[in-house]
């Protein structure tokens, strides 16, 4: 039984109309069509996904963009229930890298139902999908319980990658990228960026004074936050087009 | 939200970890993959497959790793328990253990060397030199 979750931002615009009669017409003819639950500014929609998925529901398909994803992952990766991503308009780069299609095109990955185990990242209890990124790093990392830590020596970025273009979301590991900036130690020495890599599957990031991170594009504030991976508890449709090999 | 960043170019090969210049690590460090370090480490490392110690690392540890390639400073004890290159620009300044040692000219060893037999097993090898061994090749 499919559950399709509409984002608001799609019925209040006219230019995706056309677009959604056109998906609602081939889900029919796919032989996948489902119930329509739509978004609304004071609706949550954790709690609308939980009525659904006691009903009875086996797939909850997004129509809406990284977004609305966001906003289902909390629950749909504490239960079975498969997610589906049908991508309209801006802001779909989640969809891209799993090889869905924009619009109507994405009804034929759905009906296909390839489906992937995608790890989740954890960040002070809370999930996500792609990763954290950290603008300004000057905090430290702890990792191993705590038996070493990480402090960068220059200006640098850190990344917690989960789901990008060159990290497996299904590994079972995240990896903390941390990019710095370092003079070459000669005399006139060049800026030299460099990268290091460090597979983990638990860290803590703290620091003196309150820091900004963004965890799936959504800007977070505080002095230490625990990241840890729960393995392959995000069941979710994937296109041939994928990024990654599972 | 979910944007990819433009000069994120670098792939992460399984379980590899690269500390690079730029980054410092404190404690006991340890990885069941391969390691790179051109960083600055202080404390022990140990990693279970292959470590490489670039030119630019400056090492303030004790190592213990599987194979070891070393180009840059190592301040602490050196095991690599099958094989062990050093290159020309890399200096030690404690003991090393290993079961096959290659020494380019011009490298830097203040410590002693001990040679395990790996037919023999680890560890249960014969002493190649005096307690008090100093190096200077090249």
């Amino acid at each position: 039984m499919y559950c399709y979750l509409y984002d608001d931002y799609i019925q209040e615009n006219k230019r995706f109309e056309k677009e959604l009669l056109k998906i609602e017409n081939r889900l029919t003819d796919l032989g996948i069509a489902g119930k329509i639950s739509r978004l609304a500014l004071f609706r949550n929609a954790e709690e609308m996904i939980r009525d659904e998925i006691d009903r009875g529901v086996e797939t909850v398909v997004v129509v809406g963009n990284d977004e609305t994803v966001r906003k289902t992952i909390n629950v749909l990766s504490d239960s079975s229930v498969v997610l589906g991503i049908i991508p309209i308009g801006p802001n779909n780069e989640l969809a891209r890298m799993l090889g869905i299609p924009e619009g109507v095109l994405a009804c034929d990955v759905l009906s296909a139902r390839h489906v992937d185990e995608i790890d989740m990242g954890t960040i002070n209890g809370r999930k996500f999908v792609t990763g954290i990124r950290i603008p300004d790093f000057k905090a430290e990392l702890m990792a191993d319980d705590g038996k070493f830590r990480i402090t960068a020596t220059s200006k640098s970025s850190l990344e917690i990658r989960n789901l990008q273009e060159d990290s497996d979301p299904c590994d079972g590991m995240l990896h903390a990228v941390i990019q710095s900036q370092v003079k070459e130690k000669k005399l006139f020495g060049r800026l030299l960026n460099t990268q290091s890599i460090l597979p983990f599957t638990s860290l803590a990031i703290r620091a003196d004074k309150p820091f900004s991170l963004f965890a799936d594009g959504l800007i977070m504030e505080g002095t230490r936050f625990d990241i840890g991976i729960e393995p392959k508890t995000l069941k979710i449709i994937t296109g041939k087009e994928r990024i990654f090999q599972a | 939200m979910f944007k990819k960043d433009a000069h994120m170019a670098h792939a992460t090969s399984g379980s590899e970890t690269i500390i690079a210049q730029g980054v410092k690590v404190e404690g006991d460090f340890t990885s069941n993959g391969n390691v790179l370090i051109d960083g600055e480490v202080v404390g022990s490392v140990k990693a279970a497959q292959n470590l490489q110690i670039g030119q630019s690392a400056r090492i303030h540890a004790s190592v213990v790793a599987m194979t070891a390639l070393v180009a840059g400073e190592i301040l602490g004890d050196l095991e690599a328990t099958e094989r062990l290159e050093l290159t020309s620009t890399s200096k030690i300044r404690g003991n090393i253990t290993t079961a096959m040692l290659s020494v380019e000219p011009g490298a830097e060893i203040n410590g002693t060397i001990t040679m395990n037999n790996p037919e023999q097993g680890k560890r249960a090898g014969r002493r190649a030199t005096s307690d008090e061994y100093v190096q200077e090749a090249g």
